[in-house]
This record gives structure tokens, C-alpha cells and sequence, in this order.
């Protein structure tokens, strides 16, 4: 076993472990396990990215475990949202006593199945081939619609379960994809699988199993029109929850997606393949952005900027081209970092405001000053108002549309993302500036949640600037390449 | 395979989409996995024993369900069984007509297979009792092994014993929440959920 494989051992191991840890250990321990565990597995996940950015050129790709530049960058950013999804996970069990499970078990549930999903979550990137990577994420359902309905209440419960059944059902279509495409390879076995191999499915199958592949995945990643699950899940689940379902999920269950078309590309052609993603990313925008005018709960709106940016990253994946692809590594980062600093602040918000929790709020800044400018930094970074990172990113992948030879597609995909965040910076001053009633609550957890924005806001910025260097660097050229 | 134990799978497949009580659909997909558990065993010992284990495990802990959640009267489907038969059949035909040759040892399975898919999706769409939905997964699932015993070089263990494990899993968090679901409104009705958003 080489150094790298080693490392990414690693990194699921100790989440893993983290999980266990918090589920033996003592009641009144399990808050500084949850942290501990939390820190070791970020340090690990930054270790093996550093590793696998640093040395964008040659990626490690063996039977079971790959180690290139996407899975540097995703394990980065599942870290990052782990460790701070488990730092402000006390403030949220403190503001939200009862759930599926009885309250003395409460802590230790919610952190044992938040580690266990952060290790399945971790090793998606890592998998080394498709069948692989289809039982990862499918086992992230199970982990993650506890974790949805943990809350317990009706809706919680209504929006869990409406993720478990359509994500598996839409995960089985993904599986007779697999199924199509090891019945056209001329390996056997488990080889038949493994991403190098996927380019010798004969071309008759190729097609066929690309396209249920893709229209399974999309039912996970939250593509339109398969995204019902999307807004119910984000706003029901428990505020660390959303954060790690919208930052780290999505993209991660996108990354199997882009590796398989690119592993699929030198037999159905690149066109097709592009085509597909660049399909499943202008609807998804273009279903979105409605939603994102309308007045609605935070976290609901949160819930469909996650759609709107998937179809970004979709299109940027699609167009494929260095510019695009650079965008769509900013795009990943950016977006993360301002989501799950947009959820976190939901659970502060909702101890000020409960009325948050089932209708747009309004004038925080009026009242809760601090607060307003998490709010503020979160939604202004989503809606790509610069200098946000996502402003930077939507114009590469806009200009990587451009170079790509679909001016069409990249023209309405400029159109749609203006109009996005017109919708957008109008909830932006109604959240910060509308009119507002007297409230006098406390905001449970705000301030952790306003030093996390200190530290998130140079991140931001600093993301802005790499937007400028990417393109031409090694790491978007191995992008491009991916694992062949 | 024979084509006689195809459109067996077929037919137990179409009575989840009909039959109006629980434990009988629990016993269809169960009888399913039994005979694709027997009919593996020539092949691959593994993945026989693997079905085998999954069908016992899932058919228990689905009838220990149904025993501990006895609703005072079947939940409706909101749409009659015979017209749940013909959407399904509508559907299989559909994913027959559109989906080219994929490959497995014969035609017959490959119908059989989207057959099975066809009506799991049906099952899961147009009936509103929990159970059923999460009996429409399984006999997906169930039209997916099928598939991987037809591949012509054969399917990795490893993968067939990771598809039943999640599977189970599923099965097992699907079973927290109907359990909930039943104690919350009464019923494992779906259409109770609904109506919150409405």
C-alpha cells in the first residue's frame, strides 16, 4: 500500500472512528470527543489535500482508491464543513431539546451519525471505481435521512422521508446505468468498473448507461426536475445538517458524476457527454431562479441557491473547458464556505426570530446587527455580488461557455444568473434592511457563528484572488484531464 | 436462468402493485430474492448466499413491521388496482420499447429486469401506504440483482454484498420512520405527510 493510499485510509478512518468515539464516550464528554474527533479528521482531510493539489500531475489512480486534484479539493472542502458543522453542532442541540431520539441519547446520536456521515461522505472522492462510489452514496442516504428527520417533527419526518424514497429510487436507476455498463465491458468482475476501464464499455452500451447514470445521479445531487427532495430536506433538516447535505453532499455526489463522464467521453464523445451536464445545469438554473424571487424562509431560499449552484457547477463541467473547469473548483469552495455560513447562522436566527423558520425574515439588521452581517456575507457570496469568489467563478464558467463553442448556452446561462441574483440581493436588503417589528430574543450560538465569518471572510476573499491564477495553473489542467 | 422463473419474478413483482395488504407484498419481494438466491447458487455461491441472507433479513424485519404497526383498515392507493396494474405494465412496455439491448444473457431477462423496475417505481409512486413505498425500493433493488446475475462475464461479489448491505440499511431507516410516521398520525399514510404542505 503506497504513502497516499495510506493517507486516504486516513481520512475515512478518522471520522469513522470519531463516530464511534462519540457514541463509548462518557454523556458529559461527548461535546469535547465530537470537537477532538472533529479537528483530527479536518487535519487529516487538509493533509491529504495539500498532497494531492500539490502534485496536481500525477494522480494516484488504483483498483480502489483514487488520489488527483478533484478529490484533493472536495476532501478539502468536506473537511472544512465537517469541522465546522460539529463546532457549532452544541448551540444547535441546545436550541432544539426534543427529536427522534429520547434527550440523554440526543448529543451522542446526532454526533455518532454526523461523523459516520462525514466518513462515507469522505471516501466518495476517493473511490476508485463506480460500482464503489454507487455504494457510497447510496449509503449516505441512510446516514443523512436520520440525520433530516432528527428533528422529529411532522415535517421533519415528511421531508426525510421523501429524500429516503426518492433518492433510492433514483439511486437504483443509477445502479442499471452500473449494470448497463459492466454488461458492455470487457473486463469482468469489479474491474469492469474502475474509472480506466469504463472508456472500453463497448459504445452501444456506453450511451444508454451514461444517461440513466446521470438521470439516477441528478435525483441525489438535487438537479431539476428531479430536485423535489431538495428544499424540504434543506429547511427541515438541523441547521449542521443543511450545511453539510448542500456544501458537501451535492458536490461530492457531482464529482461521481463528472468522473463518470469523463471516463465515458472517449466512447460516447465528448459532445454528448458534455451535452447532458450542460442540459441538467440550465434547467436546474432556470428552475431556480423563480424560487429565488419569491419571499421565503431562510433556509428554504438557501435551499434553492443549492439548486441554482449545482447547475452552475453542472454547466461548468459541462463546458469543459480549462477556464470553465477552474471556475467550477472556485465554484465548489466558494459556495460552500457561504452556504454553510448561511445555515449555521440559521439556528441564531431562529432563537431571535422564530417566525424564520416559516417565513422571510426581515430588518435583522434593525434589531440584531451581528447577526445581519453573517446573513449578509452568506447571501451576498451566494448571490455572487463581488468581490465574492462566486462572482469570479460564474464568470469563468461564462467565459469557459465562450471558449467551449456554446455561446447560446453560455449567453442564457449569463441571463439566468443575473436574473438569480437580482432575486437574490433584493432578499438580501429585505433580510438586512426591510421593515422590521421589535424583537428582543436572544441569538443562541451567534457568537461562534460571527467568528466563523471573521475566519470565512479573507477565505472568501483569498478564493477571489486564486480565481485569477487558476486557469492557468497545473491544477486546472488537471481538471480537465481527470483521471485518464 | 429459465424464462418461466423470469416471468415468475415478473408476476410477484406485478402482485406488490395490486395486492391491498401488507404482509402479502412483503412476501412477494421475499419469495423474489428466495428463488434469485436458488437460481445463483449454480453460478456463484456468493452471490446466492448473499440473497438468501438479504431476503431472510428483509422479510423478517418488514413482517415484524407490519406486526407492530396494524392498521385498523388498509390504507387506500388513491388510484384502484387494476388501473395501478395497467400504468405498470403501461411502464414496462414504455421502458422495454425505449431502452435498447443491454447486454445481459437474454432478452427475456432484460425485459424482466425493467419489468421489475417499472413496477417498483409504479409501486412507490401511486401507493400511499409507507410500507408499500419502501417495498417498491426493494423490488427495484430485487429487478437489479436480477441484472447482475444475468451479466454475461458475471458481477463482483464484492459489489452484490455492498448493494445489499445499504439496501438493508435503507430498509432499516424507512422502518424508523414508518414507525414514526404510524405514531405520529395513526396510519403509515403518506398523504397525511402531504397534507403539512399543504
Amino acid at each position: 500500500m503506497s504513502s497516499r493510499e495510506l493517507l486516504a485510509l486516513l481520512v475515512v478512518a478518522a471520522p469513522a472512528l470519531a463516530a464511534a468515539a462519540t457514541v463509548v464516550a462518557p454523556r458529559r464528554a461527548v461535546h469535547l470527543v465530537a470537537t477532538v474527533g472533529a479537528i483530527a479528521s479536518a487535519v487529516a482531510a487538509a493533509v491529504l489535500s495539500a498532497v494531492a493539489l500539490s502534485s496536481p500531475g500525477s494522480p494516484l489512480v488504483g483498483r480502489w482508491v483514487v488520489v488527483d486534484a478533484a478529490a484533493g479539493l472536495l476532501v478539502a472542502v468536506i473537511g472544512v464543513v465537517g469541522l465546522t458543522a460539529v463546532l457549532v453542532s452544541p448551540a444547535y442541540l441546545a436550541a432544539s431539546p426534543h427529536g427522534l431520539v429520547r434527550a440523554e441519547r440526543r448529543p451522542r446520536t446526532f454526533y455518532g451519525l454526523v461523523f459516520g456521515f462525514w466518513a462515507i461522505l469522505t471516501a466518495i472522492p476517493l473511490a476508485g471505481n463506480l460500482g464503489g462510489a454507487w455504494l457510497l452514496v447510496e449509503a449516505t442516504t441512510a446516514a443523512s435521512a436520520l440525520l433530516v428527520g432528527f428533528g422529529g417533527k411532522p415535517r421533519a419526518l415528511e421531508a426525510a422521508w421523501k429524500y429516503l424514497i426518492l433518492t433510492s429510487l433514483g439511486l437504483g436507476v443509477a445502479l442499471l446505468g452500473i449494470v448497463v455498463l459492466a454488461a458492455g465491458s470487457s473486463h469482468g468482475g469489479l474491474d469492469a468498473l474502475s474509472w480506466r476501464a469504463l472508456e472500453h464499455v463497448r459504445a452501444g452500451h456506453a450511451l444508454v448507461a451514461y444517461l440513466l447514470l446521470l438521470a439516477g445521479l441528478a435525483s441525489k445531487v438535487g438537479w431539476a426536475p428531479v430536485h423535489n427532495w431538495l428544499p424540504d430536506a434543506h429547511s427541515e433538516a438541523p441547521a449542521p445538517v443543511s450545511a453539510l447535505l448542500s456544501a458537501a453532499l451535492l458536490p461530492a455526489v457531482l464529482l461521481v458524476a463528472w468522473r463518470s463522464s469523463q471516463a465515458l467521453t472517449p466512447v460516447i464523445g465528448a459532445s454528448a457527454a458534455q451535452s447532458v451536464l450542460v442540459g441538467f445545469g440550465l434547467l436546474s438554473l432556470a428552475v431556480a431562479v423563480p424560487f429565488l424571487w419569491q419571499a421565503m424562509p431562510w433556509k428554504r431560499l438557501l435551499a434553492y441557491s443549492s439548486l441554482e449552484h449545482m447547475g452552475v457547477i453542472a454547466l461548468g463541467i459541462g463546458f469543459g473547458t480549462p477556464l470553465a473547469l477552474a471556475g467550477v473548483a472556485v465554484h465548489i469552495v466558494g459556495h460552500a464556505l457561504a452556504k454553510a455560513l448561511g445555515f449555521y447562522a440559521a439556528t441564531p436566527l431562529l432563537g431571535h426570530e422564530p417566525r424564520a423558520a416559516g417565513h422571510a425574515v426581515r430588518g435583522i439588521g434593525r434589531t440584531q446587527g451581528p447577526l445581519a452581517s453573517v446573513l449578509g456575507v452568506s447571501l451576498g457570496a451566494l448571490a455572487g455580488l463581488p468581490p465574492s469568489p462566486l462572482f469570479a467563478s460564474e464568470v469563468l464558467i461564462v467565459a469557459g461557455g465562450f471558449a467551449a463553442g456554446r455561446p447560446w448556452t453560455a449567453a442564457t446561462a449569463a441571463a439566468l444568473l443575473a436574473l438569480g441574483f437580482l432575486g437574490l440581493a433584493h432578499a438580501l436588503l429585505e433580510t438586512i434592511a426591510g421593515k422590521a417589528h421589535a424583537r428582543d430574543r436572544a441569538a443562541p450560538g451567534l457568537r461562534g457563528v460571527v467568528l466563523l465569518t471573521g475566519v470565512a471572510v479573507p477565505c472568501l476573499l483569498g478564493l477571489t484572488v486564486a480565481a485569477l491564477w487558476l486557469p492557468g495553473s497545473a491544477i486546472a489542467r488537471a481538471l480537465v484531464q481527470g483521471i485518464r | 436462468m429459465s424464462g418461466a422463473l423470469i416471468w415468475l419474478l415478473v408476476a410477484l413483482g406485478l402482485g406488490v402493485v395490486i395486492v391491498r395488504r401488507r404482509s402479502l407484498a412483503v412476501g412477494f419481494v421475499t419469495v423474489q430474492a428466495l428463488v434469485l438466491a436458488v437460481s445463483a447458487a449454480d453460478d456463484t455461491a456468493a452471490a446466492a448466499a448473499v440473497l438468501a441472507v438479504r431476503a431472510v433479513a428483509l422479510g423478517t424485519l418488514l413482517l415484524l413491521v407490519v406486526s407492530r404497526t396494524r392498521e385498523p383498515r388498509p390504507v387506500r392507493a388513491g388510484i384502484a388496482p387494476i388501473a395501478r396494474a395497467g400504468l405498470a405494465v403501461g411502464f414496462a412496455l414504455a421502458l422495454t420499447w425505449l431502452i435498447p439491448a443491454i447486454g445481459l444473457e437474454s432478452r427475456n431477462a432484460e425485459r424482466g429486469v425493467l419489468a421489475l423496475i417499472a413496477f417498483g417505481v409504479t409501486a412507490a409512486a401511486t401507493r400511499r401506504a409507507t410500507l408499500f413505498q419502501v417495498l417498491g425500493i426493494v423490488l427495484c433493488e430485487n429487478g437489479l440483482a436480477l441484472a447482475a446475475l444475468q451479466l454475461p462475464g458475471g458481477s463482483s461479489t464484492v459489489i452484490e454484498l455492498g448493494v445489499a448491505f445499504d439496501l438493508t440499511l435503507v430498509a432499516l431507516v424507512a422502518v424508523v420512520f414508518h414507525e414514526r410516521i404510524f405514531a405520529e398520525f395513526g396510519a403509515g399514510d403518506t398523504a397525511a405527510l402531504r397534507s403539512l404542505r399543504e
